[in-house]
């Protein structure tokens, strides 16, 4: 209703369109989830076609130009509809994209799969890995609230930036819990992939990271999640190994240590 | 012949994947227990739903209670598709532009110093790590032996 009061002059294809998306029905029944399941297909696809196309320029990784490319798809609709981006991301995508979301809890457990896989070397180093992850970030912890401090961002934006080591599904709810904005994290962890994509491999020369494969691996692993596995392949097997097994257990530790370092820097 | 012919179907039965309904009931069984314990801890100390059944799914395969063949079709299937299933959580940042039109900028800022920054810091510890425990411990550090 708000959208045909919003822009009159649309009223008959406004309110056609407005029913299939479901923005006309407070209470959105279920059918309107096609239009955010299949928006989030698209821009995905595109994404994944303009990645082929483009050689692998790095910001043309699909998922990063799913977000910006379905963000600005829903702006110029709403501008169309007459109204704001948020409430228009509400009530036309939300429901969809809610589906999709869902199947992150299945698919975050599945971790365990290839975790277990490489139990042989979890069992081995089981101790330096958790400890080096729980030391490396508590320490990066520190830097990142220094930087956030000193860029001015707020307490939301700081408990925002804080869980970014975890994988999406685990750090949007430790966000939220401390303080912060899921959908700021959530980006971050969109960009962390996208900067180990690009600088990765330069990093870890700059850096003299690969001296020592096991620390190489953990570390791409921790800063960019999957992506940071990909390319902790091109280092080797045992870096490869490393990551994925860091994307993992970097998750619970962010669990562990993100919530009680949020309270003893006083956030929230 | 016909004896014969039975012995390796039997062993193949054995060695096959779970169908994937069952496999999806595996999961969904899994995620139902940890939705369950999920909301015992206390606000101040969240342990999401995902991380329990992280968990609980790697204790089923390390005790051999759930086996590789029950669960890796479509937890492979899940893990290929992960990409796509963050296309939601990046959007829904449409929900919150004013802030990004506030503080864009710093907040991108800090998200490259954060990636640079655990990158570095996580190498670095685990290599200190590494050196303790080969030069004060005498383990061996080879991962592939």
């Amino acid at each position: 209703m708000i959208i045909l009061t919003a822009a009159p002059h649309m009223a008959v294809w406004g309110k056609w369109l407005g029913d299939a998306l479901g923005t006309n029905a407070a209470g959105a029944p279920a059918g309107n989830a096609v239009f955010g399941i299949f928006l989030s297909l698209l821009v995905y696809l595109i994404g994944q076609w303009l990645f082929k196309v483009g050689k692998g320029f790095f910001l043309f990784q699909p998922l990063f130009v799913g977000m910006v490319l379905g963000i600005f798809i829903l702006f110029l609709m709403a501008k169309v509809f007459g109204t704001t981006t948020a409430e228009f991301y509400k009530s036309a995508y939300k429901p969809g994209g809610d589906i999709i979301f869902w199947f992150l809890n299945p698919a975050t457990i599945a971790f365990a799969i290839p975790l277990y896989r490489r139990n042989d070397i979890v069992k081995r180093f089981w101790l330096e890995i958790t400890l080096s992850l729980i030391i490396g970030l508590v320490v990066s912890l520190f830097f990142i609230y220094g930087a956030a401090r000193l860029l001015g961002l707020n307490d939301i934006g700081i408990a925002s930036m804080l869980p970014q080591a975890a994988t999406t599904a685990i750090a949007m709810p430790i966000a939220a819990a401390t303080g912060g904005n899921a959908a700021i994290t959530a980006m971050a962890c969109i960009l962390n992939a996208v900067i180990i994509y690009a600088l990765g491999g330069w990093l870890v020369k700059f850096f003299r990271l690969n001296n020592d494969p096991i620390g190489a691996g953990l570390g791409l692993g921790t800063a960019g999640h999957t992506v940071g596995s990909a390319k902790a392949l091109q280092l080797g097997s045992i870096q490869e190994s490393m990551a994925s097994i860091a994307v993992v257990i970097i998750s619970i530790v962010v669990d562990i240590v993100v919530p009680p370092f949020a309270a003893f820097m006083g956030l929230k | 012949m016909a004896s014969q012919d039975k012995v390796p179907q039997t062993e193949t039965t054995e060695e096959k994947p779970s169908p994937i309904i069952v496999q999806m009931a595996i999961f969904a069984a899994v995620l139902f227990v940890s939705s369950l314990i999920s909301p015992l801890f206390p606000p101040s100390f969240p342990v999401p739903t995902p991380v329990i059944g992280l968990i609980i799914l790697y204790f089923l395969l390390a005790s051999h209670i759930v086996k590789l063949r029950n669960v890796e079709k479509f937890g492979d299937f899940m893990i290929s598709l992960i990409a796509f299933l963050f296309v939601p959580s990046g959007i829904q940042l449409a929900a919150s532009l004013d802030i990004l039109k506030a503080q864009g900028i710093q907040i991108v800022s800090v998200v490259l110093i954060a990636t640079i920054v655990m990158l570095v810091v996580v190498a670095y510890t685990t290599a200190g790590m590494i050196w303790i425990r080969k030069h004060v411990f005498h383990r061996s550090v080879d991962v592939k032996s």
